[in-house]
């Protein structure tokens, strides 16, 4: 008798659990699809006792793909992250800094591209503003790969969102791996010399490394797009750099500004300067053949072509332009 | 006595025994020969040679062994998938094991051997590209004995595809197995609850399921060719992204934390793996699996997520995947 009691609550609870498993399932599934905001109103419904490991990690699952999606690309790139992040992008380009993007149209519509930019403004704005502009500005909506620094592409904190933004740490390897699946990839050839150049040099472009971004395209058959950004030097002037303090934290300089570091986080805020963004027709670079990347008296002339081509369009630029402000 | 037999080490390990299997399954249990301390499952009928590679003499009886059974192929899966508190007696097998068991190979006019490698000797460093080619420099943390046994296991190989022109040697360098029955150093911190990561990083993981590594492994076998391949799922995932599909509860440690905690629990006895381990929760180690497509035959069918969801499933058969429940 007393086995037979024991045996019912057993055979009672089996089916409970079940059915408290499903449920938990069915109340997932209802959470994925009220999105997170109905999500978390029945969290707090449910008060105290619905906090529970379990509640936590689906909560906090919820809220974490919310902004990010389950899938990513082989480098990483997260288009709903991009997404979220976009109207402050979008915020700063439009109205912020009030980029003035000519050319894009020259952009080929799809195939391999690779876009050379001169780099300022100590944090990697200006590639951002380059990725809006095409994003936003050209016909096909294309999305621009940015091979990001060293400095920037192994930053901890910077570097995962710079991943999920569709950057691409810079090493040709990868910039090989994207040109050959068709995507349009942006460059930065003077490197820390450039986004890092003092205040004082503004404008006068950097040496252009030692033309690896010439032997890429001549590998791939990539054209080459010259671009020039105009308004991102003066976002951060960086009027000293304390070297010996940036090498302490692993970073090549850290720059001083009027405003960094001495307002702490409002050092980060970037100055709303007047910018410009122009890009030039493609140099179609298939025609020297995929063997001219081991020529390097080539590779040097066409490297100093493109830097005189994106120095001019700056110089043109500034020639124009009245004001750091207003443009 | 069949002519082209194949001998498989390791048949204790989750893929060695997978491999045997499936080679029984496929050839017959008489063209497969099972060599391990462990004797494999009856049902399967192969035959059984034990031996321990970590005796002194392992050679020479490997040697005898070898030329009994007129092995023509030597499927190596005697590696150790987590770090082992006892880093001689792994050493002993891995690196010293891998060096008899090849020179026995030689010595016996052994065609081909297929050995088992990881993509971790690649080491995760700062400075990797984002897709390791098998060319790259093989660079692992030296403190590490884990992978200091495999990076040597290799150097061993190539010595021998070097001085063997007729020994055809492949080393198969597969990314960390997830999926169901694969019981790792990484499933049982995945198995919590509560799962720490370093803070400020986020780097891309790949995840194999069982079933593409053994596709790779038979693949490799039919094909001949020499050489290291990467064998590798179809797709990466962030290591964040993956621990939230799994409903985990991350938790970010500043990372010369995670280095000192981790080394102190593993000393305690406490911790599933010693610190040279975070450099791979830190780091990219992501290969990429074009040499093995172009000269094996063998793609992945599974990405990383496929392999995490199909663990999750295995783990917690009746909860749904993102819903799992903690584990009793």
């Amino acid at each position: 008798m007393s086995g037979s009691a024991k045996v019912v609550p057993l055979s009672r609870a089996q089916p409970r659990r079940v059915e408290a498993r499903a449920e938990g399932r069915a109340r997932d599934e209802r959470a994925r699809a009220d999105g997170l905001l109905v999500a978390l109103a029945r969290l707090a419904e449910r008060g105290g006792a619905g906090i529970t490991w379990e509640g936590l990690a689906r909560a906090w699952s919820a809220l974490y793909f919310a902004w990010h999606s389950e899938d990513v690309d082989e480098f990483g790139y997260d288009p709903k992250f991009t997404g979220t992040v976009m109207p402050l992008l979008e915020f700063l380009y439009a109205m912020w800094w009030r980029v003035e993007a000519s050319g894009v149209e020259s952009l080929p519509a799809s195939g391999p591209a690779l876009l050379v930019a001169n780099h300022s403004g100590v944090l990697p704005w200006d590639g951002l503003m380059i990725n809006l502009a095409v994003r936003h500005e050209h016909p096909a909506r294309r999305q621009c790969r940015l091979l990001a620094l060293d400095m920037f592409a192994l930053l901890p904190f910077l570097a995962p969102l710079l991943a999920q933004m569709g950057a691409v740490r810079a090493n040709p390897e990868n910039g090989e791996r994207l040109l050959g699946k068709g995507e349009l990839v942006g460059v930065f050839p003077e490197g820390v010399k450039g986004v890092g150049k003092p205040f004082a040099q503004r404008y006068r472009l950097a040496r252009f490394g030692r033309g690896g971004f010439v032997r890429l395209a001549l590998r791939t058959g990539a054209p080459i797009v010259p671009c020039a950004v105009v308004g991102a030097e003066e976002v951060h002037p960086k009027v000293a750099s304390a070297d010996w303090l940036g090498r302490a934290v692993g970073l090549p300089y850290l720059p001083i500004t009027p405003t960094f570091p001495w307002l702490g986080p409002l050092g980060f805020v970037p100055l709303p300067t007047k910018w410009s963004i122009d890009f030039a027709d493609p140099l179609p670079m298939a025609e020297y053949g995929p063997g001219a990347a081991d020529d390097p008296i080539l590779v040097n002339r066409l490297s100093e072509d493109v830097r005189s081509t994106v120095q001019r369009m700056v110089d043109s630029r500034l020639a124009r332009r009245r004001s750091v402000w207003f443009g | 006595m069949s002519a082209r037999r194949i001998a498989v080490t390791g048949v204790a390990s989750f893929l060695g025994a997978r491999v045997l299997r499936s080679l029984a399954e496929a050839q017959g249990p008489d063209a497969v020969v099972a060599i391990d301390v462990a004797s494999p499952p009856a049902a399967l009928g192969v035959r059984h040679r034990p031996l321990d590679l970590t005796e002194p003499a392992s050679d020479q009886r490997l040697l005898e062994l070898l030329r009994a059974e007129e092995v023509e192929t030597l499927v190596h899966a005697a590696f150790f998938t987590s770090p082992r508190r006892d880093v001689d007696h792994a050493h002993e097998l891995e690196s010293i094991g891998t060096l008899n068991l090849l020179a026995a190979a030689a010595a016996a006019g052994v065609r081909r051997v297929v050995m088992r490698s990881f993509t971790a000797v690649y080491g995760a460093r700062a400075q990797n590209p984002n897709f390791l080619t098998e060319d790259h420099p093989l660079q692992p943390n030296p403190a590490l004995r884990w992978v200091r046994d495999k990076l040597e296991a290799e150097q061993h190989a190539a010595a021998f595809a070097r001085r063997y022109p007729d020994l055809t040697v492949t080393v198969l360098r597969f990314a960390p197995l997830l999926g169901p029955g694969v019981h790792t150093f990484y499933t049982r911190i995945l198995d919590r609850r509560v799962v720490p990561l370093l803070m400020g990083y986020d780097p891309l993981v790949q995840l194999l399921h069982p079933d593409d590594a053994l596709g790779a492994f038979l693949a490799a076998i039919a094909a001949g060719a020499g050489g290291a391949f990467n064998v590798v799922p179809s797709r990466p995932i962030p290591l964040l992204t993956a621990l939230h599909l799994a409903a985990k509860v991350p938790v970010a440690v500043p990372h010369p934390l995670a280095y000192a905690g981790a080394e102190v629990l593993w000393a305690a006895g406490l911790g599933a793996a010693p610190a040279g381990f975070v450099d791979y929760a830190r780091y990219l180690f992501v290969a990429d699996g074009e040499r093995a497509r172009q000269r094996l035959g063998f793609s992945a069918r599974h990405s990383s997520r496929d392999a995490l969801e199909a663990y999750l499933r295995y783990r917690h058969p009746r909860a749904s995947w993102h819903a799992a429940e903690a584990p009793s």
